[in-house]
């Protein structure tokens, strides 16, 4: 009902720009001059007989249609002078630009038109783009540059815990965040233990992560979707850069395949650590294993002016040994095949075809239980996705298509081991979407961007389907055979956002959105661990159901040279998951018989100032904020703080450009501890000191606080070759951050019990170099 | 596993004095009544212990908990009275318990009646101990272990209790068959001393240990299980903590296990 009452909306809308009169439609691509790489959200902006802005989608690509006329047309990007040019808007016009990089002119001042007020104007809310540029000068542990880490400097953003890639939106679990690179799923996005990211920042082009207010081409996911595309390879001239960092080497190529239609990008990243493990005496360490490697590779071809095909994979693996006892790899495979075609002027669309998976391997190689344990998640995925450019809307309209299959582990063990060898049952889905949206500009003062995203998603056979009493005893089991549909769930997804511009200044917003999920992770750790296992939707785990709302107040400044915003957010969670006690995750077939079903709610204020422009930027944030969880089973049916529950986090980060060759940047970090379990009182049992727990997660960590600086020297400029050192400590003020706490005897008092407290890392100097030629 | 890889990047990680002694915030709870009742299959005065929680910041003394009336029965119509004995708060009765049979525990304390049972389950041989020796970066480290065949034809749920030098070792040892049913089974027991102290968690030559073995039901595998799961890793890491699921009503704290026992000693080489 609801869709076709949506449908009906659409279509009125439609009628009115159909039948206008004597319209044309100016449409091109925006690259930049240098590279040829695409402009994404770059403002084109046309005034004459009437005004409109749209912003390049994904691929560079815009399209206006306007009036018949003479038109001035401004093309502005970020760090890029405008371009403005005169039309004659008598036909359709194709208009491709070209930028030229203010780095790469010798003296710009960035004037004021260059800058574009997206953040007040666009309906768009919970937005957040990653400056790539402002990335590089970052500081960050052990100098890694890495966009999970940057991340979590923006409010609303939680950090999975010290130097840790995870992250937390908006009262979300780490499991809940779309992790999307080149449109395909990156099931785990850590390396080594989650304290490095698997996205090379070198690779990688543009960074969007929608807190709130998803559009409806993004599902799957409760709290966030973050969309990375990697670099497009410059089309121009053949570059290379790279560098050597304390923790891993860099190396990207990149170039034209055929000069201005098609070009090429490879990029690559190991660490060596393992090189010093292997440069020790010791035959156990020098026999250990610690390290990471990535490879991002990408081709474009621009077949004609309407079609342009895009290939790109990403392929990464982690590997932890300690000889003659244990190896453990993992790692993310995705690939995606995509085709641009531009059907009008004002049609354009995108298809793919997605493969990934992720997988691990761990081997115990001590002699009395040496096995193999494999497990794997890996999906096939089909995209359809339209833009449609009329005059005051642009339509948004796909399909999307996506196998999953599961296989949660196989022990391959040989006769003499005590472990016997198990292949747990494979478990396929189908998870496919349809969605529609639109982005209505009414007028000068409002804006719509709403839409609705139907997902649907059945568990298929073959497989044994059992359901289980409240003590976890299987009641019955259900064998479907191979292509049969077991169990299926529909849910419609509405998303609205509104803006409204009291001037080209300021602006509220106000959104609405429904999201799902139907992949779940089960862990009881802290962070991301390779061994994280997953779990489709199913007759136990119904699917997850978030719903929230927010608020905000946007406010430029001075041109907007200063920008601010506050945003208010209240999510409802439903279906979410918790454990029974001394529940067995792993290589359990009956796992589903472990987990709780309860609700949650989340809400907040976010805060956020930022400095754009000028010798010294960066940015304020601040989120106040609460997050809890609620289940029959734990904590008396009471709502309880869910561990990520912070209630202040700060984050300052500054950047000061103080000559053209010196760089210096800062960050600092303020939050409140983790909501966590202690105890209440301590008993004996079984010759022992058991603790005795009242409230769960009613204590409270203590608070994080770091400060970490860097600076970056780059090499003389005006020279084809290019190199430039960067300077980094984390943690200068060397403070002790929680990392775990365990109780133990008082050494001042033996009688009696005392907290300790482990942290990482202390005070981390490190240096990296960087070339480019 | 999990906590090897934790050692490992602490390994690498660590590089100053991260460990640090800090107070926390925490509430002081209300005494809480503690059952622990076992009744084993030998020939011995069989221990019902009855105490109380105290708070989190008090001295380690816990209260006993005397005049209690202590019922066990079982499922062949036996019943057997368990009197407080020169310890208090502990109440005894010499019998001896019989595998396949089903127990009963019934307490009033203090005003209020609390119940549990428990089946005993069929004995497994423990067959011998023993010490291995593991490579950790090089270092040896000699480890206790215990020697027995799994029965292929039933679920099976193992407890251990190790003593070095009759210090009994700080951690909770459970095991069950779900991934090793029917094997021979060689179940590496890592020593923890009471003390604080790191370095002597390991075992050294003529060291005495002494390791006892009890097969028992799958509610008390579950109990220490849940134990196992939160004593060596505090809160934010792992499981959230939370009081183990007790097999006796009425909110006590604690467990009652119908369980098989047997011991082995043996001096480390």
């Amino acid at each position: 009902m609801l869709i076709k009452h949506y449908l009906a909306l659409f279509l009125l809308f439609f009628s009115t720009s159909i039948f206008a009169q004597n319209k044309f439609t100016l449409s091109g691509t925006i690259r930049d001059a240098a590279t040829g790489e695409t402009l994404i959200g770059a403002t084109v902006r046309i005034t004459g007989a009437s005004t409109a802005a749209t912003l390049t989608n994904n691929y560079g690509y815009f399209a206006l249609t306007q009036p018949e006329g003479t038109y001035t047309v401004a093309i502005s990007y970020t760090g890029y002078p405008s371009v403005v040019k005169t039309i004659n808007l008598t036909k359709d016009i194709k208009l491709n630009e070209e930028l030229k990089s203010a780095n790469d002119l010798a003296e710009v001042t960035v004037n004021a038109n260059n800058r574009k007020n997206e953040n007040v104007k666009s309906a768009q809310m919970g937005l957040e783009r990653i400056d790539m540029k402002a990335l590089n000068s970052i500081p960050v542990l052990l100098g890694e540059k890495d966009i999970l880490k940057t991340i979590q400097l923006l409010p609303g953003v939680k950090s999975g815990g010290e130097g840790n890639t995870g992250f937390y939106v908006r009262g979300g679990a780490a499991d809940q965040n779309l992790i999307i690179l080149d449109e395909a799923v990156v099931y785990n996005s850590s390396h080594l233990l989650g304290f490095f990211s698997t996205f090379n920042a070198d690779a990688i082009k543009d960074v969007s992560l929608y807190k709130g207010g998803m559009p409806a081409q993004y599902g799957g996911r409760l709290s966030s979707v973050l969309d990375v595309k990697m670099d497009d390879g410059n089309n121009k001239e053949f570059k290379f850069q790279g560098g050597l960092g304390l923790i891993a080497s860099r190396l990207k190529a990149e170039g034209p395949i055929v000069k201005d239609r098609g070009s090429f990008m490879v990029s690559f990243r190991r660490t060596y650590i393992d090189l010093f493990l292997r440069s020790s005496p010791d035959s156990t360490v020098n026999g250990s294993t610690l390290n990471f490697y990535d490879i991002n590779a990408k081709a474009n071809y621009k077949i004609n002016d309407r079609n342009t095909i895009y290939i790109s994979g990403y392929f990464g693996k982690d590997n932890i040994g300690v000889k003659d006892l244990f190896e453990n790899n993992w790692g993310n495979v995705t690939t995606t095949i995509r085709l641009n075609h531009i059907f009008s002027d004002r049609l354009f669309s995108n298809t793919s075809l997605i493969y990934n998976n992720y997988n691990y391997t761990v081997r115990l190689l001590n002699d009395a239980t040496n096995f193999k344990a494999t497990s794997l998640v890996r999906d096939f995925n089909f995209k359809e996705d339209f833009q449609y450019f009329s005059n005051k809307h642009i339509l948004r309209f796909g399909l999307n298509a996506t196998q999953h299959r599961i296989s949660p582990i196989d022990i391959d063990s040989d006769e003499a081991s005590q472990v016997n060898s198990l292949s747990q049952e494979r478990r396929y889905g189908i998870e496919s979407a349809a969605y529609i949206s639109d982005e209505w500009a009414v007028n000068e003062h409002l804006n719509f961007l709403y839409g609705v995203r139907l997902a649907a998603f059945s568990l298929m056979g073959p497989g044994n389907f059992s359901n289980y009493d409240v003590d976890g005893n299987i009641t019955s089991t259900e064998n479907v055979a191979k292509g049969k549909f077991y169990k299926s769930y529909f849910n419609l997804e509405p998303r609205f956002s509104v803006s409204y511009l009291f001037n080209e200044q300021n602006s509220i917003k106000a959104s609405y959105n429904r999201n799902t999920q139907n992949v779940h992770i089960l862990t009881n750790a802290t962070s991301s661990s390779p061994t994280d296992q997953y779990v489709l939707s199913s007759n136990n785990i119904k699917p997850e159901i978030a719903d929230q709302v927010a608020l905000g107040y946007f406010k430029n400044i001075q041109d907007n040279n200063y920008e601010l915003s506050a945003e208010v957010y209240y999510k409802w969670l439903q279906n979410q998951i918790d454990y029974k006690n001394a529940a067995e995750l792993l290589a359990n077939t009956n796992v589903e018989s472990e987990l709780l079903y309860g609700v949650g709610r989340a809400y907040g204020l976010e805060l956020f100032f930022k400095k754009k422009f000028g010798k010294l930027n960066g940015w304020v944030g601040y989120t106040l904020s609460r997050t809890e969880r609620k289940f029959t089973e734990l904590n008396n049916g009471k709502y309880f703080p869910a561990r990520q529950d912070r209630t202040h986090d700060i984050s300052v980060v500054g950047i000061y450009n103080m000559t053209k060759r010196w760089t210096f940047s800062s960050s600092f970090i303020y939050s409140t501890g983790n909501a966590v379990t202690y105890p209440a009182g301590k008993y004996s049992i079984g010759g022992q000191m058991a603790y005795y727990y009242t409230q769960r997660n009613a204590g409270r960590m203590p608070y994080n606080m770091r400060l970490d600086v860097s600076a970056t020297l780059e090499g003389k400029p005006g020279k084809k070759y290019q190199s430039s050192w960067n300077f980094g400590v984390y943690n200068l003020l060397g403070r002790k951050n929680p990392y775990s706490i365990e109780f133990i005897t008082d050494p001042e008092n033996p009688g009696k019990t005392a907290a300790q407290q482990t942290s990482l890392f202390g005070l981390i100097p490190s240096i990296t170099w960087n070339f480019k030629f | 596993m999990k906590k090897l890889i934790i050692y490992f990047s602490l390994f690498t990680f660590c590089f100053a004095g991260c460990k640090k002694i800090i107070s926390i915030d925490t509430e002081n709870a209300d005494p809480q009544i503690v059952i622990e009742g076992k009744i084993n299959d030998q020939l011995i005065d069989q221990q019902i212990k009855i105490s109380k929680t105290i708070g989190y910041t008090e001295v380690n003394v816990f209260p006993k908990v005397s005049g209690a009336s202590v019922t066990v029965t079982d499922n062949k119509g036996n019943s057997y009275v368990f009197k407080e004995g020169t310890t208090p708060g502990t109440y005894i009765n010499r019998m001896k318990g019989v595998p396949g049979v089903t127990y009963s525990l019934k307490v009033t304390a203090e005003g209020q009646t609390y119940t549990a049972s428990s089946k005993m389950p069929n004995v497994v041989k423990m067959d011998s101990i023993g010490v291995i020796k593991n490579f950790f970066f090089g270092r040896e480290r000699k480890t206790a272990a215990v020697f027995l065949k799994d029965p292929v034809n039933e679920t099976n749920f193992y407890h251990f209790n190790l003593y070095v030098n009759d210090v009994l070792s700080e951690r909770f040892y459970v095991n069950n068959d779900r991934l090793t049913n029917g094997n021979d089974l060689r179940i590496q027991l890592f020593f923890k001393p009471p003390t604080n102290d790191h370095d002597s968690d390991e075992l050294n030559s003529n060291d005495k240990i002494r390791i006892e073995m009890e097969c028992i039901d799958s509610n008390i595998f579950d109990y220490w299980y849940a134990l196992s799961q939160q004593s060596n890793r505090g809160p934010n890491q792992g499981t959230t903590p939370a009081n183990p699921t007790s097999n006796i009503s009425n909110q006590a704290l604690g467990y009652f296990s119908a369980n098989t026992y047997q011991v082995i000693s043996a001096t480390v080489k």
